[in-house]
This record gives structure tokens, sequence and C-alpha cells, in this order.
């Protein structure tokens, strides 16, 4: 059966909505919090701006990082909640199609409209998204980059990979790593994410 | 009363996630606490502040253009019940707001986002870590009495990450 994001999505959205007493949101077995993009954007790019020219590509991996740990706690908690095993597991037909559940959800927290372009089994991932709020947020703040900006998608991208074909949770994190050879905050037309085997 | 009806202002545009019209992402703590632990860990001080000012920046502009929005909205309590009501159903934790003016005042937090995030990720602080919930309570309270960002500085005084019994944080003007 393929994957129905829009269940996903109209799930997310009614437990957003959804919180205890204590002002907490617990979802899809995480604590989930709504706040403007524009906190992100502003947190990611001017760190990057403060560790300066000669620190720049270590803010990057620093931030892709944080996402990366992130998105491989985050889609774990997610698979192993009980919203997970009633929303989408019924869905699921291989391992393959936790991806396009994991999509899914990344589409319904606001995060862009992430496309699953390719998957080559513990090999490699393409996913396209046209509407990255990194990216959209970078155009409006900064004159054109020059590489990609979308630190969080590139860190979760990998994250999906590492959570599917990574090993035992929770030693698999960074098995992959993910590129964005094509960023909007640069000038193409869409964000690509290609995530592969790390290299060591 | 019910000031606002949040369930129907959460909305989507297509792929994107909208509170009142302005656009907003949903995040759990393991990635708010990761880049607060990044920032600190590699900036110190100067990465808090910019937790901070970012914070401010974002939510003094958020609850401006609420504020705009609900017209209906004018005293001061019921400014205070507004912020409280977005901190609360964004699910950051619980705010209540004492003895506040243009002067300043205290705000305490029984309940938080952030402190359940950082003691699930990382256990007890020796110091203070609050930081998201200063800069939102310096955003809010400045949009709430119209001065720019940066007019007021929050301390926390009391931390639950640190185990105190609940968050204590002091408001007062920036000495210029």
């Amino acid at each position: 059966m393929a994957i129905d994001g829009n269940k996903i999505i109209h799930a997310v959205m009614e437990g957003s909505r959804i919180r205890e007493a204590k002002g907490i949101i617990p979802l899809f077995g995480v604590y989930l919090s709504l706040f403007s993009v524009h906190y992100y954007n502003r947190l990611s790019f001017e760190f990057e701006k403060k560790m300066g020219k000669t620190r720049e590509t270590e803010a990057q991996a620093l931030l892709i990082q944080a996402a990366q740990e992130c998105g491989y706690a985050t889609f774990q908690g997610i698979r192993n909640s009980w919203e997970w095993d009633e929303i989408v597991k019924p869905m699921i037909d291989q391992k393959e199609d936790q991806i396009e559940g994991f999509t899914a959800v990344a589409v319904a927290f606001g995060w862009g409209d992430l496309e699953v372009k390719k998957l080559i089994p513990d090999e490699k991932l393409v996913i396209c998204v046209s509407d990255s709020y990194e990216a959209g947020g970078y155009l409006n703040q900064y004159d054109r980059a020059a590489s990609g900006k979308c630190y969080m998608l590139r860190g979760v991208t990998g994250a999906f990979m590492d959570l599917i074909y990574g090993g035992d949770y929770p030693d698999g994190c960074f098995t992959f790593t993910a590129d964005e050879p094509l960023c909007r905050a640069k000038g193409d037309p869409y964000c690509e994410f290609i995530a592969g085997k790390s290299p060591h | 009363m019910t000031l606002f009806d949040w369930k129907s202002e959460l909305a989507r545009k297509g792929h994107r996630v909208v509170l009142s019209g302005q656009p907003i992402t949903m995040h759990c703590h393991h990635y708010n606490i990761n880049l607060q632990k990044t920032l600190e860990d590699t900036l110190g001080d100067e990465g808090v502040q910019l937790l901070f000012d970012s914070v401010e920046q974002a939510n003094y502009h958020g609850l401006k253009s609420l504020f705009s929005q609900y017209t209906q909205i004018k005293t001061l309590k019921s400014k205070l019940e507004m912020a409280s009501i977005l901190y609360q159903n964004s699910g950051f934790g619980v705010l209540h707001f004492h003895e506040i003016g243009p002067e300043g005042g205290k705000v305490y937090s029984p309940s938080s986002h952030h402190v359940t995030g950082w003691l699930a990720k990382h256990a007890r602080r020796d110091t203070p870590g609050c930081h998201f919930a200063r800069g939102w309570i310096a955003g809010a309270l400045e949009a709430i009495f119209q001065y720019e960002p940066g007019h007021f500085v929050v301390d926390e005084q009391q931390c639950k990450m640190m185990r105190d019994e609940e968050c204590l944080f002091t408001v007062n003007r920036r000495q210029r």
C-alpha cells in the first residue's frame, strides 16, 4: 500500500492542537513545539556568520550534525509511537516505505514540500524540496548564497537513511551523510539532498 | 473569556504551516535542545545572546502582528493573557506574569518544553538554561508595551534545569 501523506498531515495537525495542562505537546513520541520559521533561520544563519569565514565549514558541520542527531532520535521516537502504529504502520509493506512515512511527517511539520525522488536500498536517497523554509528564509534576508543553506534538511536526509540502513539504534547515526548540490538559496530551482554512505 | 480561537488560527497553506497567517514550523525537543547546546558549546555567552535575540525578535514581530489582528485585545491584562495562551499552545510550557508594568516585573514558569527537553537529554545543569524563555518574555513584553526589541533585560533567578522548584524570571529596563 502506498503511504497516504494526507492522513499523516491530518494526524499531526489534529495532534498539535492538543496539549496537556502543562503546555507540553507530546506527539508521535516526542515533545513538539510550534514557532516562527524566522527564529530558526536567524539562529542558523547568524550562527554561521558569527563563526566567521575561517570557521564557516565548522559552523555548517555543527548545524548539520545537530539536525542529523535530532532527526535520528526524533524519527526513532516517531516510528515507535502509538500514532505511527495506528496511522502509518498499516500503510507500510517493506522497510523502505518508512522513508515515505518520515517524509510525510516532515511535510506535516512544515519543513517544506519534501519528495522522495530516488531510493537505492542501503546506498542512496535523493529528496527534492521546492519550498524549504531554510532556503526561502535565506533568500529573504541575505544575498544569493555560494553554497547550500538547508542544514536542517540535509541532516535529516542523512538521518532517514541511518534509521533504515544504519544498524541497530542508537549506534547507526552518521552511517550516512547528505549533501545539498542544489539549493534555491544559491539560485537553483529547487533544493536537492543526496544521502550516501559516510566516507569512513 | 476566549481571546482568540487557537484551533482555527493554526492552519495549513499547502505544505506550509501558519499561525494567524504567520509562517511557523514544528520542531521537537531534540532539535531545540541540540541547537541551544551547539550555540552554548561553540560560542559561549555570544551564542546564548544570539539565541535570546533570535527568539526576542521573532516573538516581538509575531505578537505585534497578532495584536494588530485582534484589536479587541486592549488591556494589559488581556494582552498578558494572550501571550500566556500563545506560549502554552505553542507547546513551550506555562508562563505566569506577575506585577508586570512598563518597567518590567516577574514571570514564573512551573512547566517548560526546554526544561523537559534539556533534562531528558542532558540531565541537571549548574547554570540557568532557559534562554529561549528569556528571549520570548522580552519580545512579548516589548510588543505589549510597544517598545523596540532590546528594551528589556530578562534574567533567570531560578531554573528547573538546576532542579529549582520553578523557573523565575525578572524583567528590567536595559541600562544604556
